[in-house]
C-alpha cells in the first residue's frame, strides 16, 4: 500500500518548467486571432461592444476572443495550473492577472518571455514607476494593463469624521461596522506601513506582531467581516462604515453615494498592478505582442481608462481626457491620475519566495479562521 | 480518491515539488491546527439536521395527509424557490438580512428591534442559510415515506380504541423512520462539507471546516493539509453515519 501511494508523487513544479522555458515563441508570425482572458468589466465598453477591440481588429486585422473569465488571481491560477504545468498551452494567447502573480508563474516558467522589439510604444508611452518593477524585473514577462491603490473608503456621514490612518480601523467606537479584506498581501501590507515597517524589508517577526493586532482586532469586536470582492456590496449597504478598499471600486461607488469617501492612509498605502502577459505555448503569441504595444498609444490608453476609471500606465491619456468632453473629472481625479505627493506614499508589495509566501499566508490564515 | 490520499501523506512545497514520506504528521497538525473548525462543522450540521427535521416533518405530514387533491401544488410550492440556483439564494439572504435591508430596516423603523441588532456576519444567519437550502433534502424523503403509509394501518388502530396520539407515536413515527434516516444523512453530510454558507453569511467566528479546505488547496496551494483535513472529515462523517445507523437500525427499516 505504502508503496503504491508513494509512487504518486507530485513533481516539483518549478523543474519541468525550466526546460520549456528556451524553447521561445510558438511561432513568429501574425495568426490573426487573439484570445485574450480578462477581469470582468475591465475594457471600456460602448452600446454592448468594446471600442478599444474593434479599433484594434481594424487596425491589424486580427480577431480578438475577449473572455471576462478571471474573478480571481487564486481561482484562475488554479484552473491553468495544470496545463502549464505539462507544458500544454491553455486556451488563451494573453492573460491579466496582478503583479505578485506574474512574479510567481515568471519563477515556475509559465509565462513567454516578452520582445521587447515588438513593443515600442510601451517603451515611449508607458510611465517611470511601470518600467522595471520589483516583481519582474526589465518587463522580462509582463507589461501593466491597470493598476490601482489599496487603501481606506469610509462613509462620511456615518462616521462623522477623515480617517487618514490605518489606526482608524481599530476605534472601538465603530465596533462591528469595519471590513477587513481577506487579500492576504493587502491586508498584511496596510499594517506592516502602519508599524512603520519598509515592505521590503518586512521580516516574520513584523508580519507576526501584524497578526497579533489583527487577532485583537477582531477579538474586540472591531471586525465585522474579513471581504473579498463582496465589501464594495457592504459598504454600499451600509452594513460597514469603512473598510480596507481598492481605489477604482470606490469611483464606481461614490458616483451611487457621495458621502463615500477613498483616502490613501497617511502611513502609506499599495500600489498594485494587474498585467499583460503571455502564458507558455501560447498559440498566437505575436498577435498578442501587437495588442499589448496598441494599447500603449495613449490616445487609446485614454479611451479603456475613461470607462474603467483605475489607474492608466500612460501618463500622456490624461492630456487627452481633459480636452474630451465629458472626461474632465475622470482626468483631474488624484485616484486615476496620481499626484506627485500621493505617488510619494504609495508603495508596493514585498516580492516573496515561496518560504515566506507560506509563513504569511499561515500566519493571516490564523486570523481569517477565528 | 487514491490521489488525494497519498498527497495527504506527502510533504514539500508547490514549487519545489512534493514527496511522500508516509509521516502521519499532516493529520496531527492540521487536526491540531484547525480542531475548532471542524468541531464547529459537525455542531452547524448535528443542528441543522435537527432543524429541518422539526420544521419539515409537521409541513410534509400536513401535505401527505391533508393536501387532498392539491398535494402536488403544496409540493410544487414547497419546491419552487429552490429552482434558482443556490449561491443566487443565499446572495439573496444577505440582501435581505442587511443591517438596513429589507429586513431588519423595517423592524428597526418600527421600534420592534434594537438599532444595533446584526444577522448577517453572525452563527444565526450562517444556520439559517444552511438550514433554509438544505431543507428541501430532509423534506422529501420525509414526505416519501408518509405518503407511501398505508391509511388502513390508522383505522386499524383506532379499532383498537387507540387514541390519535398514540398511533401517531406507534404507527406513523416508526413508519416515517426511513425517512427520517435518508433524509438525515442528505442534510447533515453536505451541510458539514458546506463552505458557500459561512462564506457569505458568516464572519471569522463562524468558519467551517470547508472553509479552510478551500483556502488551503485554493489560496495556500497546501495540497497535503487540504488533502489531510478532507481525510479527516469523510472519516469523521462515516463514523458518524455508521453510529447513527447502528442506532437507528436501519436493516429493519429499509430492509
Amino acid at each position: 500500500m505504502a508503496a503504491f501511494l508513494a509512487s504518486c508523487g507530485i513533481e516539483g513544479q518549478s523543474q519541468d518548467a525550466d526546460s520549456e522555458e528556451n524553447a521561445g515563441l510558438t511561432t513568429d508570425q501574425v495568426n490573426g486571432t487573439l484570445n485574450f482572458a480578462n477581469w470582468p468589466l475591465y475594457i471600456d465598453r460602448a452600446k454592448g461592444e468594446n471600442p478599444t477591440l474593434i479599433d484594434f481588429t481594424e487596425a491589424t486585422d486580427i480577431e480578438v476572443n475577449y473572455d471576462e473569465v478571471i474573478q480571481a488571481n487564486d481561482s484562475f491560477f488554479g484552473t491553468i495550473r495544470e496545463p502549464l504545468a505539462n507544458g500544454d498551452p491553455i486556451d488563451y494567447d494573453l492573460i491579466v492577472v496582478t503583479d505578485w502573480l506574474i512574479a510567481r508563474m515568471g519563477r515556475l516558467g509559465y509565462l513567454e518571455e516578452l520582445d521587447h522589439s515588438k513593443l515600442g510604444n510601451f517603451d515611449a508611452n508607458a510611465g517611470a514607476i511601470y518600467k522595471d518593477p520589483n516583481y519582474d524585473p526589465g518587463n522580462t514577462y509582463s507589461i501593466p494593463w491597470q493598476s490601482g491603490i489599496t487603501g481606506i473608503a469610509y462613509n462620511r456621514a456615518l462616521t462623522g469624521r477623515d480617517f487618514t490612518s490605518m489606526s482608524d480601523l481599530f476605534d472601538t467606537e465603530f465596533a462591528g461596522k469595519i471590513g477587513m479584506f481577506t487579500e492576504m498581501r493587502d491586508t498584511i501590507s496596510l499594517m506592516l506601513l502602519l508599524n512603520g515597517v519598509e515592505l521590503d524589508s518586512a521580516t516574520i517577526e513584523d508580519v507576526e506582531e501584524v497578526q497579533q493586532q489583527l487577532l485583537q482586532q477582531v477579538d474586540d469586536g472591531i471586525v465585522r467581516q474579513y471581504y473579498g470582492n463582496e465589501y464594495a456590496d457592504a459598504l454600499a449597504r451600509e452594513d460597514i462604515v469603512a473598510t480596507i478598499a481598492w481605489s477604482g471600486d470606490v469611483i464606481q461607488l461614490t458616483l451611487d453615494n457621495p458621502d463615500l469617501r477613498f483616502v490613501v492612509p497617511d502611513d502609506g498605502g499599495i500600489l498594485w498592478v494587474d498585467n499583460m502577459a503571455i502564458p507558455q505555448n501560447a498559440v498566437n503569441p505575436i498577435d498578442a505582442h501587437e495588442f499589448m504595444n496598441f494599447v500603449y498609444q495613449p490616445d487609446i490608453a485614454a479611451q479603456i481608462v475613461g470607462w474603467v476609471n483605475y489607474i492608466c500606465p500612460v501618463p500622456d491619456a490624461q492630456e487627452i481626457l481633459a480636452d474630451t468632453k465629458g472626461y474632465k473629472p475622470v482626468a483631474e481625479s488624484p485616484l486615476v491620475f496620481p499626484t506627485p505627493e500621493m505617488e510619494t506614499k504609495l508603495h508596493r508589495y514585498k516580492v516573496l519566495d515561496e518560504d515566506e509566501e507560506q509563513e504569511w499566508n499561515d500566519l493571516f490564515q490564523q486570523v481569517l479562521q477565528g | 480518491m487514491f490521489t488525494m490520499l497519498s498527497t495527504s501523506f506527502q510533504e514539500g512545497t508547490f514549487e519545489g515539488g512534493f514527496t511522500f514520506t508516509g509521516h502521519w504528521q499532516n493529520y496531527t497538525e492540521s487536526f491540531a491546527a484547525f480542531d475548532t473548525q471542524i468541531y464547529r462543522s459537525l455542531l452547524y450540521g448535528l443542528i441543522v439536521t435537527v432543524a429541518t427535521l422539526l420544521i419539515s416533518f409537521p409541513m410534509v405530514y400536513w401535505i401527505a395527509f391533508r393536501g387532498g387533491r392539491r398535494k402536488n401544488l403544496y409540493l410544487l410550492l414547497l419546491l419552487l424557490p429552490f429552482f434558482t440556483p443556490f449561491i443566487i439564494r443565499t446572495l439573496a439572504w444577505k440582501q435581505i438580512l442587511a443591517d438596513n435591508g429589507i429586513l431588519l430596516g423595517s423592524l428597526k423603523n418600527a421600534g420592534l428591534v434594537p438599532e444595533d441588532l446584526q444577522l448577517l456576519a453572525t452563527s444565526t444567519a450562517v444556520l439559517g442559510g444552511l438550514i433554509y437550502n438544505f431543507l428541501p433534502f430532509m423534506a422529501l424523503p420525509l414526505y416519501v415515506a408518509l405518503e407511501r403509509l398505508d391509511h388502513s394501518l390508522l383505522d386499524a388502530a383506532s379499532d383498537l380504541y387507540s387514541t390519535r396520539r398514540q398511533a401517531f407515536f406507534k404507527v406513523t413515527l416508526p413508519l416515517a423512520m426511513p425517512g427520517v434516516f435518508a433524509g438525515s444523512l442528505l442534510t447533515f453530510i453536505p451541510s458539514v462539507g458546506d463552505f458557500i454558507n459561512a462564506e457569505l453569511l458568516g464572519s471569522v467566528n463562524t468558519t467551517m471546516i470547508g472553509n479552510v479546505i478551500q483556502r488551503e488547496f485554493q489560496t495556500n496551494l497546501d495540497f497535503p493539509t487540504g488533502s489531510a483535513l478532507s481525510f479527516v472529515l469523510m472519516i469523521g462523517i462515516l463514523v458518524g453515519v455508521f453510529l447513527y445507523a447502528r442506532a437507528l437500525g436501519t436493516e429493519d427499516l429499509t430492509g
